[in-house]
């Protein structure tokens, strides 16, 4: 009876050693792709760290600088999370921080600009206004000694002024000031007027061209920047050369100095700024603030002309050219050649209301080139009996101004109301002729009324004001149409 | 509209004048006539001073008027005529002196003479 007992007892003790042999491999195959699998994750989380710390240290502060641009080997160190929900997540984070950056930023340059803008053109009107006043004591004393003073005054002004109008053009603004067209000689020593070692400046060339008015002050601007360079980056015993050229689609402005030069960096960095693309950051201007070029730069886009300063000066410094397109220039006319007109007419204009009602109908023929100003007359005649709105704002201040500033206002008005309608699009040549020729004739017509209405009939005089003023408008309409 | 202020002059007067305030000479005064020589040539000459030769031409001006006419300070007209004259391009010629104050005895007598035939 006992015998088959240790019998089974040792069948089942072998079969409890192999089930727990087979239990114990079993166990150490299980602990072993345990520890690998912890070994994996803990490097997963290692890694995740790592990139975690890159992350905050490296990439999110490059991010900073440099919003909404992929930068080079600033990715993440292994890319084998990028595919993971955590590399997704780390990409999320990115963009958002960049978005947040860019309009934080956009916000602060805006807001910069804003308040600049507004700064300098306070600035920039009463420095205008100062000039004024120098202007006229320079009229009224006749002592040397206060000249002088008076001119170092007027010369420190006009760089101030210039400084704040440059910084107000960076920011977005008009540069201000209209001014009459004038010839491209005296632009360029206008330019010369608002440098400070104008006396260093020699201006070359004689060119019959004149720069029009909407473009006087860009242009005069846009010079002074660069000579202001020139004479800034060369000796102090050294001049600056200027030569103006009137070349086959416009003209020219060739300004040499005798200074160091710009290197190949220096050119490329130069060019980008003067083709006026890039957006100009006024946050980040460098400490003392360089924004010539930048100012060159968005004046030329603006206005459609060019800058460039990639060629060397034959003395050795950097010669910078300016080229005005024919679309910003005219031909200088020979000024007072009206007056003599407008008294041999005078007597044909009084028995000129006979053919009123035949004006009407012939307004084609007002077009004619007739000599005398006769035709121009009857063209506005017929508007008279037009029941258009008067508009007595302006007919206060008629009375006293010449045929050539009437024609001079008109004519701007007409411009600047055009202009500003089309909204920063460049007036082709023909619509600046047309509105210059309607200026001229309607302001014509208003003095042949004033030559010819004597004091008993002012006020009838009077009552014709309203449609001169209004003439310019008319015009315009029929342009448009 | 405001009213129209004269427009500032683009070109200032420190440019025109290269700086200087004092003119070369101090005989000039506003009713100093002056009058250009013809035969010398205008080369070298900077625009207003061309122009001073261009509006003085056509006879002799007095230098007030030629400073109107340039649109310039008279002080200023006064630099650039002094370096005209200095470089032979401007003669000057002292005003013509006003007549004679009349004597108010004869114009009594010419006086009493017209009411005598009237």
């Amino acid at each position: 009876m006992t015998e088959p007992i240790p019998q089974a007892v040792t069948w089942a003790l072998a079969a409890a050693l192999l089930g727990t042999a087979v239990l114990l491999l079993r166990q150490h195959g299980i602990t072993r792709r345990q520890r690998g699998r912890n070994a994996v994750l803990a490097d997963g989380v290692r890694a995740r760290e790592e990139e975690l710390r890159h992350l905050v240290t490296v990439r999110l502060p490059a991010l900073a600088d440099h919003p909404g641009q992929d930068l080079p080997g600033i990715g993440p160190l292994d890319t084998r999370l990028a595919e993971t929900e955590f590399g997704k997540g780390m990409d999320e984070v990115l963009a958002r921080f960049s978005g947040a950056v860019e309009h934080a930023q956009a916000r602060a340059d805006q807001s910069a600009k804003a308040a600049l803008k507004a700064s300098m053109r306070s600035i920039q009107a009463l420095a205008n206004e100062q000039q004024v006043s120098i202007s006229e004591m320079q009229d009224r004393h006749d002592d040397p000694d206060v000249l002088r003073d008076l001119l170092e005054v007027d010369h420190t002004n006009a760089q101030f002024g210039r400084r704040a109008q440059a910084i107000a053009v960076l920011c977005g603004s008009w540069p201000g000031r209209q001014r009459s067209t004038s010839p491209l000689i005296e632009v360029v020593r206008g330019a010369t007027s608002r440098i400070r070692d104008y006396r260093r400046i020699r201006v070359h060339g004689q060119v019959e061209i004149a720069v029009r008015s909407r473009s006087v002050e860009p242009v005069v601007l846009a010079i002074a920047e660069l000579l202001d360079n020139a004479a800034r980056h060369s000796q102090p015993n050294t001049t600056v050369e200027v030569d103006v050229q009137s070349v086959h689609n416009g003209a020219c402005v060739v300004i040499d100095d005798a200074g160091v030069g710009m290197d190949g960096h220096a050119v490329e960095h130069a060019t980008r700024l003067l083709s006026g693309r890039g957006e100009v950051d006024v946050t980040r201007l460098d400490d003392p603030p360089q924004f010539g070029f930048a100012v060159i730069g968005v004046l030329a886009r603006r206005y459609g002309f060019t800058v460039s300063v990639d060629t060397r000066s034959p003395y050795g410094g950097v010669r910078a050219v300016a080229f005005l397109p024919t679309a910003l220039l005219t031909q200088l006319e020979p000024a007072a050649a009206e007056p003599p007109i407008d008294l041999t007419t005078q007597p044909e204009t009084t028995p000129a209301p006979g053919p009123v009602a035949a004006g009407s109908t012939t307004g084609s023929a007002a077009e004619g080139t007739t000599e005398g100003g006769l035709p121009k007359r009857r063209r506005r005649v017929p508007k008279r009996q037009d029941p258009a709105e008067p508009q007595p704002v302006e007919a206060e201040e008629v009375p006293g101004r010449s045929p050539e500033e009437n024609a001079r206002i008109l004519g701007a008005f007409a411009r600047g109301t055009r202009f500003g309608r089309s909204a920063g699009r460049i007036l082709d040549e023909e619509e600046y002729v047309d509105a210059a020729a309607t200026g001229a004739a309607g302001a014509t017509a208003a003095t042949e009324a004033t030559g010819t209405a004597d004091s008993a009939r002012s006020t009838a005089h009077k009552s014709h004001e309203p449609h001169k003023s209004h003439e310019p408008d008319e015009n315009e309409g029929t342009h448009h149409a | 509209m405001t009213p129209r202020r004269p427009e500032a002059r683009l070109v200032r007067s420190y440019v025109v004048t290269d700086g200087r305030a004092h003119p070369t000479r101090n005989t000039l005064d506003l009713v100093t006539l002056l009058i250009a020589t013809t035969d010398l040539s205008l080369a070298g000459l900077n625009p207003e001073k061309r122009r001073v030769m261009e509006v003085c031409r056509h006879g002799s001006l007095s230098l007030a008027e030629v400073a109107g006419h340039l649109r310039l300070p008279v002080s200023v007209t006064k630099v650039l005529v002094a370096d005209l004259m200095d470089s032979g391009h401007i003669v000057t010629r002292a005003p013509i002196p006003a007549a004679r104050p009349s004597d108010t005895r004869i114009l009594q007598e010419v006086l009493d003479g017209l009411r005598a035939r009237l």
